[in-house]
């Protein structure tokens, strides 16, 4: 190649770089912020009635997730005739990230579980964690246990959902 | 002439001398290899920036948030790896595709040179990536890299089918090796060299399962995708279907096997709508013989006459010269006529197409005599303007000569014969005699610094060759060389 040619080809390589790495930076901060607004989705009893409803606000911290590592913490409150309580899970690292779910059981029964903290080390970890949750959820409601199937394709993911829940399950000594 | 394959049309392909007044034939073959040379830069900033887009979109899709932990950034690094080895892998197929657009800017050996040259790099990035990524997954779940190896082949499904790609590779560039290729016969290199098919095939998966490439919503996605199926295309194309398409087209079959002298000799063909392959002398093709024990061979062999097309009274006529080099070559002497040719090709830049001045010097040896006569043929030159310098170590090495003799008569030729045992030392490539007496290149070309060089023979004769032109002022864009036993 030719001198003229390989500068311009140097130059060109720089400002694509440049723009790229510009841009993902964008992406980057996008991506914190998500993981803040599904850390920060508290639930208490009483709530839970509804279904999944993931809408905490991405302002509203990182005090959710302080009670980490080792035996999962319960926070049971009651409302009325019937007692909901909910029980996080313990932390499971994975090489694609941290996972915790947390369970709400009413009535002697599990009427909710909510991911605190999904596989998302990489973009396509958090598209695999955001396919496989809905499915585990509905699963695990279903059978009432930890004791599913884990999801194709995303199998540590699943592992380390069902490990968080069972953690979970323990401490409520379901 | 009497020994020319085509006595009659070789007369009538003559250019005919540029009427007065107009501006002299140099401005086309300046602007030509001007031409040229830019497409060449072109393709080569494509491949470099093809690798530097694939990091660039990695990060606009977030990759650079990965470098804030340890684990992170053994990863990111890792993918980065990842990226520029199969980007590299996939420029490696496309320099391999022989596609038209590359083979008439650099040539069809200069793309291979540079795919050889790309094959460890590419290797060692992949191997890097395996490392790299082992080490940021192990971390980031406090395992060594082997044990996370080891969990990542047992737990993660795709991933048993990237580290047989990664043996794959390592077996296909080893196997490429200089000297461990000479160990073995051309086809078994062959042979696993295919495989770099299913190595790039178990490589795939992983990267849509596990890694980012192909992730909804990333502009990778779209880049890897293009650049998957734009490569699985232009093979197709042009290795596959191209080939098939101009074996039919020209329906080739052997007429006549001539032989030229004790180990050479000449196989006549006779085809098909051969005027689209009008300036193909000099250039080469691949050819497979279709008879038992033959087909699945196929030889480069350059044409050694320009094609001649036919008419409704006769079928056109096509030539190469071969010379007795190998076992292969020894059963094409006894091909019988009526033998159907499949062919691949034109490829190669040894034709007017690499221009780039008014004057011409051809320098042959050997077998490699028989391209510059089919060049030699049709490449406009002006009469005087042409020199051709032939070496063998006596009259029956100038293969061809006769017909060679011929076309410097009637094209206005400076010919001369180098004969005679070789010589050792600076000037190789001359006959003792004549480099002892003092005499070189500047003896016999006046002005080669302006002219465009063709070069054929035996490599070792060619370097030397090479060095005494490019001593003689020929800058590389005037220097045409095609190697023909690789």
């Amino acid at each position: 190649m030719r001198i003229r040619a390989a500068l311009a080809t140097a130059v060109a390589s720089a400002g694509i770089l440049l723009a790229g790495w510009q841009s993902g930076a964008h992406i980057a901060e996008t991506g914190a912020a998500t993981t803040t607004s599904l850390s920060s989705s508290t639930k208490s009893g009483g709530t839970s009635s509804g279904g999944g409803t993931n809408t905490g606000s991405p302002s509203s911290g990182t005090g959710s997730s302080s009670g980490n590592t080792g035996t999962g913490s319960s926070s049971g409150t009651s409302t009325g005739s019937t007692t909901a309580a909910t029980f996080d899970g313990t932390q499971v690292q994975t090489r694609f990230g941290t996972v915790q779910v947390r369970v709400t059981i009413q009535d002697g029964k599990i009427t909710e579980v909510t991911p605190l903290q999904l596989t998302d080390a990489e973009r396509k970890s958090a598209q695999i964690s955001s396919r496989a949750a809905p499915v585990l959820r509905s699963e695990v409601l279903q059978a009432q246990s930890a004791n599913v199937q884990t999801i194709g394709g995303a199998t540590v993911t699943s592992d380390a959902y069902l490990t968080s829940l069972q953690a979970a399950l323990d401490a409520a000594n379901f | 002439m009497t020994s020319l394959l085509n006595p009659d049309t070789s007369a009538d392909s003559m250019p005919a001398p540029p009427p007065a007044g107009r501006p002299p034939a140099v401005d086309r073959f300046r602007t030509q290899s001007r031409r040229r040379l830019a497409r060449a830069d072109l393709l080569g900033a494509v491949g470099w920036l093809s690798g530097v887009a694939a990091v660039a979109l990695w990060l606009a899709d977030g990759g650079a948030s990965g470098f804030s932990s340890f684990a992170g950034t053994m990863t990111a690094l890792g993918i980065v790896a990842g990226l520029i080895g199969m980007d590299l892998v996939l420029l490696m197929l496309l320099l391999a595709a022989r596609i038209p657009v590359v083979d008439n800017a650099i040539g069809h050996d200069r793309a291979l040179e540079i795919h050889k040259s790309l094959g460890k790099p590419a290797l060692y990035l992949l191997l890097a990536h395996g490392l790299f990524v082992a080490i940021g997954y192990g971390a980031a779940e406090g395992l060594d890299p082997l044990s996370e190896s080891i969990s990542l082949w047992i737990n993660v499904p795709d991933m048993w089918l990237a580290f047989v790609s990664m043996a794959l590779f390592i077996a296909v560039v080893v196997t490429s090796l200089v000297a461990v290729r000479r160990k073995f016969p051309y086809e078994f290199w062959y042979v696993v060299h295919l495989l770099t098919y299913a190595a790039v095939g178990t490589a795939i998966p992983h990267q849509f399962s596990v890694g980012g490439l192909f992730a909804e919503g990333t502009w990778q996605r779209w880049y890897w995708l293009a650049l998957c199926i734009g490569t699985g295309l232009a093979l197709a194309w042009f290795r596959v279907y191209q080939p098939l398409a101009a074996s039919f087209r020209h329906q080739l079959t052997v007429s006549r096997v001539v032989r030229v002298s004790p180990d050479v000799f000449s196989i006549e063909m006779t085809g098909r709508n051969l005027e689209r392959l009008s300036g193909a002398g000099g250039r080469f093709f691949l050819w497979r013989f279709l008879a038992p024990g033959q087909w699945w061979q196929s030889h480069p062999f350059s044409l050694s006459a320009e094609p001649v097309p036919g008419d409704r009274n006769r079928p056109g006529k096509l030539r190469i010269t071969v010379r007795n080099l190998g076992e292969g070559s020894a059963r094409l002497a006894r091909i019988r006529p009526g033998t159907k040719v499949a062919i691949e090709g034109p490829y190669g830049l040894f034709s007017t197409a690499a221009r780039s001045r008014d004057d011409v010097v051809m320098i042959g040896a050997g077998i490699g005599i028989t391209p510059l006569r089919s060049l030699l043929e049709t490449t406009p030159f002006e009469p005087g303007h042409a020199t051709v310098l032939i070496r063998g170590h006596d009259e029956s090495e100038l293969f061809l000569g006769q017909e060679i003799m011929a076309l410097c008569q009637a094209r206005g030729v400076t010919l001369f014969h180098l004969l005679g045992p070789r010589s050792h030392g600076d000037h190789a490539w001359l006959p003792r005699d004549v480099a002892q007496a003092g005499f070189g290149l500047h003896s016999y070309v006046q002005g080669i610094a302006d002219a465009d060089v063709y070069v054929c023979g035996p490599s070792p004769w060619a370097a030397s060759v090479i060095r005494d032109v490019e001593l003689a002022g020929v800058p590389a864009e005037q220097l045409h060389y095609e190697r023909f036993d690789w």
